[in-house]
């Protein structure tokens, strides 16, 4: 093949098609979201009319009302509900690590919601928690107690949705943990257990401090994952009831979508993605700097 | 005598909490695919008040039929066509790329690497809205280019590539230079039919991930000549909102393809999933 004589331009050709690829479709857009977030559209006599405003489009959300409470709702859902599935898969990981005849099926069956896709769980969810013939209406009717509004109240909505994304979340980022704890040589535990160590004292001293990578990954992404949680949203509950779903990234996507204003939904997009940047720094570096402090004691 | 006794009473609180979560977990499977199989109806009478007869499935298929007199077969049809191009793709591209990272040295290899790493750090989701302003501007909006080509480059598969790739010996790649193979040649008749496990791996992740996106079709793509699945599911729950047994027949089928994919080949999928060999 001639065309491969020129021996210093063998990597790149294999490199080329990938690497445009990942500038074009997944880090320009990055920047594309910054700089026309810098641009006012306006449509005044029917011609579309492009100006740049430097940061008016910021210091319009800066002054919104619904831009903080939106921040708000953000953060709450963001405090809550990682740690609330890390846990969760930490929990579910460890109790599918004993031994037992049907673990091969039970592991199987608990990784049922990884293969249904978020719209699908959200609206068999939906269905599930729809307040008038829903089926955990009817279930919790079983137990005496009245029936509830779910997802159509503004003070039960979001927790509907945790509930939602933890169900489908919870066995997806377990996989990863599940795999980490059973790269943990078995001797550890053994050495453990000769030195006459409790249940808690293995989980606190071998398992932790040799999952630490594997939970700082899920923590990472998950966190990650949890900033940009909108299908829900759109499927079930547009943001309401009295906007108490409305997070940050389906307040950009309604800005654009619902409004065409796409300077104010560019900007909350690149505010959430610094958010992101800056949240998931401050992990890694408080993360990992705690660790070193235990591995030098 | 006592200790045996509490070994069983943790056996006993083990299969509980298990069972309670393994309930959670099914409930809406079994529910919905139940559901699907009887008339709107027929479910409503199960659930108000609540019977035992809400977990029995029916026996009517009109719901099956009625989402394939709705367009549904279509999107079925498109999703086919997407997940197969973006896996044939997707998996040259990126193996080509691993190729490049693990057979050479070359100036700029780490910083290119740092990228590509950096980019699989990106939520798709939050750079859905800048990428659909990119579309329009290109010409690609409302096409299957917009659906297909941007998914094409994925960091996380450059990575299991190159990770595969870099195991295998170098003797048998000098050897086939000498031999007088080229560099694509080393590549495509060497190394390629070699990642058969990666190749099962990584092809299954593109699939499900083409067959489970929502956002990005929804927005890039509106027409409903090139509605993909998972749009078309949501569609009916805004438009047929009252109408749950086919809501439930759609959602069987959507999430049925990949749940036999992910289980035929759960070993490959975790493995290039978390990046740790299953035994």
């Amino acid at each position: 093949m001639n065309f491969f004589k020129r021996q210093w331009m063998v990597p790149y050709l294999f490199l080329a098609p990938a690497l445009i690829g990942t500038i074009a479709f997944k880090l320009y857009p990055i920047f594309i979201g910054f700089w026309e977030s810098l641009i006012y559209t306006s449509f005044s006599g029917g011609a579309e009319k492009r100006i740049f405003v430097w940061f008016e489009n910021y210091q319009y959300l800066f002054d919104d009302k619904i831009f903080w409470k939106s921040l708000e709702i953000t953060a709450f859902l963001t405090i809550i509900i990682n740690p609330l599935q890390i846990a969760m898969s930490l929990g579910l990981a460890l109790l599918l690590m004993r031994k037992s005849k049907f673990i091969r099926i039970i592991r199987s069956l608990y990784l049922l919601p990884i293969g249904i896709a978020l719209p699908i769980a959200t609206i068999i969810w939906g269905l599930m928690l729809d307040p008038n013939q829903g089926l955990i209406n009817g279930l919790i009717g079983v137990f005496g107690i009245p029936p509830q509004p779910f997802l159509v109240n503004e003070n039960q909505a979001l927790w509907c949705i945790i509930a939602i994304a933890t169900w489908k979340g919870v066995a997806f980022w377990m996989l990863f943990l599940l795999a980490g704890l059973e790269d943990i040589p078995k001797q550890y535990y053994e050495a453990a257990e000769i030195d006459g160590a409790t249940p808690f004292q293995k989980f606190r001293y071998v398992t932790i401090p040799q999952l630490k990578r594997t939970i700082l990954f899920v923590f990472v992404a998950d966190t990650a994952a949890n900033f940009v949680l909108m299908v829900p949203m759109i499927i079930l509950t547009k943001g309401g009831p009295l906007q108490s779903t409305n997070v940050l990234i389906y307040e950009g996507y309604r800005s654009g979508f619902y409004y065409q204003d796409w300077g104010r939904s560019l900007s909350i997009i690149t505010i959430l993605t610094v958010i992101t940047l800056i949240v998931i720094g401050l992990q890694l570096l408080f993360l990992s700097e705690k660790n070193e402090g235990i591995k030098v004691k | 005598m006592i200790m045996h006794f509490k070994r069983q009473w943790s056996v006993y609180l083990w299969y509980l909490i298990i069972f309670i979560g393994l309930i959670i977990t099914i409930l809406p499977f079994w529910w919905g695919v139940a559901a699907s199989f009887k008339s709107n109806s027929e479910i409503f009478r199960d659930l108000a008040p609540i019977s035992y007869k809400a977990f029995l499935p029916g026996f009517s298929l009109d719901s099956y039929f009625a989402i394939f007199e709705n367009d549904f077969g279509r999107s079925m049809l498109n999703t086919f066509f997407v997940s197969i191009t973006s896996v044939a793709g997707g998996l040259l591209i990126n193996s080509m790329a691993g190729f490049a990272f693990a057979q050479f040295r070359f100036k700029g290899d780490n910083i290119i690497f740092g990228f590509v790493l950096l980019s699989f750090a990106v939520p798709a989701d939050a750079i859905a809205i800048p990428l659909f302003k990119m579309m329009r501007q290109i010409g690609w909006f409302d096409t299957f280019y917009a659906l297909i080509i941007p998914m094409l480059a994925n960091g996380l598969i450059i990575f299991l590539y190159r990770q595969f790739f870099l195991g295998i010996p170098k003797e048998l790649i000098e050897a086939a230079r000498v031999d007088g193979l080229s560099w694509f040649g080393v590549f495509w008749r060497i190394c390629l039919p070699l990642s058969v496990p990666v190749t099962l791996g990584a092809g299954l992740l593109l699939f499900v991930f083409q067959w489970e996106s929502y956002l990005w079709p929804l927005i890039a793509a509106p027409s409903p000549e090139l509605h993909l699945i998972q749009v078309t599911l949501g569609r009916f729950s805004t438009e047929y909102e009252m109408i749950w047994n086919q809501q439930f027949a759609a959602s069987s089928i959507a999430g049925f393809l990949p749940l036999v994919f992910i289980y035929m080949f759960q070993k490959q999928f975790v493995s290039a999933l978390t990046g740790v060999e299953q035994k």
